[in-house]
């Protein structure tokens, strides 16, 4: 088991120090010289003359060889210095921890919900297979998974906001701004945890220890509880860690709807803005969290399931 | 399954008489499905409705979209034009149309590659196997933990916004399911008996692989196209609602629906149209997915069964 934990902590190495290049790259992958990029996001102005930008190159270090600046933006990457945003002057990395926390909330609000009414719906869908709540439970997941967010997001703000003035329609100031975003963003997720839910309890309900615990006369609440929810639970959460890592970047688009200063909209304004240390600070800080949760779920599945402990000690 | 049926001996009559047995077995399947399973026929139905939209639309859209009438802005729908006009005085059911085509077939064109790079890379992992299959695996895992969004932002802010990029960067992150499936089935296939027996037979491997092989594979990779096709369209649309898809003149349904999102209240049902045809297409594809895994399932239990 050692040898699983250390080869997936030396692909998590490896994978970042990947992306890491990849995004040391980007100002260098444009049409623009990145120098002359930087002296206009600085100065405003394209026509600098010519001795102006090899001044600021030599400045910035950017005559060095290529690799040389990839080691030493490494360095201060790794102490958390990505250097100061073009547009605000102020060190990016403030900024990228401000939108993280904001997107932590965010994702754990919308993820948490979409737990919280998949794991009771998908259960009861599962002992109740082909029951009128199981057929309904099953369409409407179906359609949910169908939504687009974008759609989803300006249809609650009409009816929520403008119609019935019960929330704010946009903006990130207290819990009750926090609710229409994590609904808007907890509809897809939901019927897919629902789903898994429902097919993982199936998996359960048939399986010879439930099955014993039936024969030895234990109710079947009793049963559930003890034995099949545990068991049923462990795909739900693999498939809450997949999200939490793709939600946390890839809420864009509700993040831009809604106002919301996360980490999505931090890195879509950056683009926008042309605003390198702010992209490449948010593509690390977006990939480094994904990657980190998708290990952490593994080697957390591989110590408390004995099955995937012994499958991946022989592998 | 129809492979089942196919003679072993490579015969011309007798690949004839298959192939004509594959054309009954596929029309029996049609019978079969819409006696047994009525959301897959409806949500076909509906599919190939807009599907024939689409591809009628310079007949249909008798309007150009992207012509201004600005003095009948917000205007109700009429008998001239059928969902009223836009901010801009444009005809919405023309737009819906035009942009329509966009939204579906930058989706189709995604897929395909995806697909045929998922498939190629999944038989190479099964057959190669070794360190070429752990390698190729490990990257697998490795895209799936990046969002789409994410990788197409990152490609937009190197390559630019275009057709290009969106498309290149949906591949990137959608070939993953395609090399998973393949290589799974192909590892599984080759163990069958009906394999061996092929191999003993002396069957060339090419023709091993065209007539027992990708048959069995086909279907499976049909349904995850189809499960992929609802995600897929409504990550392109989230593209082109950030701006960063489709660019003006050309429109798509997300763009439409970015576009009006301004007026909100004063017309939201220029909000909720274009934002009704995703979901509209979105789920009839994936109800059509769900119902062919669905039916794959029956089948196999059925074969289980009867062992």
């Amino acid at each position: 088991m050692w040898i699983f934990i250390l080869r997936r902590l030396a692909v998590l190495a490896l994978a970042l120090l990947v992306v890491s290049f990849l995004v040391f790259l980007i100002p260098y992958l444009g049409d623009t010289d990145p120098v002359r990029a930087l002296a206009r996001a600085r100065f405003g102005r394209l026509d600098l003359d010519a001795a102006a930008i090899e001044t600021l190159r030599i400045e910035l270090g950017m005559h060095r060889p290529l690799l040389v600046q990839y080691l030493d933006w490494l360095g201060n990457a790794v102490t958390g210095d990505f250097g100061n945003s073009y547009m605000s002057r102020e060190p990016v990395m403030e900024q990228v921890w401000s939108a993280l926390k904001v997107s932590i909330v965010l994702t754990l609000a919308a993820l948490g919900f979409a737990f919280a009414v998949a794991v009771p719906c998908g259960s009861i869908a599962a002992l109740r297979q082909g029951s009128a709540f199981d057929s309904i439970v099953k369409s409407l997941n179906q359609a949910f998974v169908a939504v687009p967010e974008y759609w989803l997001a300006p249809m609650s703000i009409l009816v929520f906001a403008l119609y019935l003035g019960w929330l704010p329609s946009a903006g990130w100031r207290g819990p009750e701004s926090v609710i229409l975003p994590a609904l808007a963003l907890s509809l897809r997720p939901m019927g897919y945890f629902t789903q898994v839910m429902r097919a993982s309890m199936i998996d359960v309900l048939n399986s010879p220890h439930i099955v014993a615990a039936h024969s030895r006369g234990l109710s079947v609440r009793r049963t559930l509880i003890a034995h099949g929810l545990r068991n049923a639970l462990l795909p739900v959460i693999t498939l809450f860690s997949v999200w939490m890592a793709g939600l946390l970047g890839g809420a864009v688009v509700i993040e831009v709807i809604f106002a919301v200063p996360g980490m999505g909209r931090l890195v879509y304004s950056a683009i926008v803005n042309g605003d390198l240390p702010v992209l490449q600070a948010g593509l690390v800080a977006i990939v480094t969290f994904a990657v980190l949760i998708n290990t952490l779920t593994d080697l957390a599945y591989t110590v408390l399931n004995p099955v995937v402990r012994i499958d991946n000690a022989a592998a | 399954m129809p492979q089942l049926n196919t003679p072993v001996s490579p015969d011309s009559v007798q690949s004839m008489r298959s192939r004509m047995g594959n054309v009954h077995m596929a029309w029996s399947f049609v019978v079969h499905i819409s006696r047994h399973n009525r959301t897959l026929l409806l949500a076909s139905i509906v599919f190939a409705t807009v599907i024939v939209l689409l591809l009628l639309t310079p007949w249909i859209a008798l309007h150009d979209p992207s012509s201004m009438t600005l003095s009948g802005r917000f205007s109700g729908p009429s008998a001239e034009h059928w969902l009223g006009l836009d901010h801009l005085g444009r005809d919405v059911f023309s737009r819906l149309l035009y942009g329509g085509q966009f939204s579906v077939s930058i989706t189709a064109i995604t897929l395909v590659i995806a697909a045929v790079v998922g498939t190629l890379l999944g038989a190479i992992s099964a057959r190669i196997g070794g360190a070429v299959d752990e390698f190729l695996m490990r990257i697998v895992d490795l895209v799936i933990s990046f969002p789409d969004v994410l990788v197409a932002l990152f490609l937009v802010a190197i390559l630019g916004p275009g057709y290009g990029t969106l498309i290149l960067a949906l591949t990137l992150t959608g070939w993953t399911p395609f090399a998973r499936m393949t290589r799974g089935l192909a590892l599984e296939i080759n163990a069958k008996d009906y394999i061996r027996a092929a191999e003993i037979l002396g069957c060339s491997r090419s023709y091993i692989i065209l007539y027992h092989v990708l048959p069995n594979v086909l279907r499976p990779l049909a349904t995850i196209a189809f499960l992929r096709f609802g995600h897929k369209l409504i990550t392109v649309g989230s593209l082109s609602f950030l701006g960063l898809g489709v660019q003006p003149p050309d429109t798509d349904w997300a763009a439409m629906l970015a576009e009006a999102l301004p007026y909100l209240d004063r017309a939201p049902s220029l909000v909720l149209i274009p934002g009704l045809a995703i979901f509209i297409t979105a789920l009839s594809v994936t109800l059509i997915g769900q119902g062919l895994e669905a039916h794959m399932d029956e089948k196999m239990k059925w074969r289980h069964d009867n062992k």
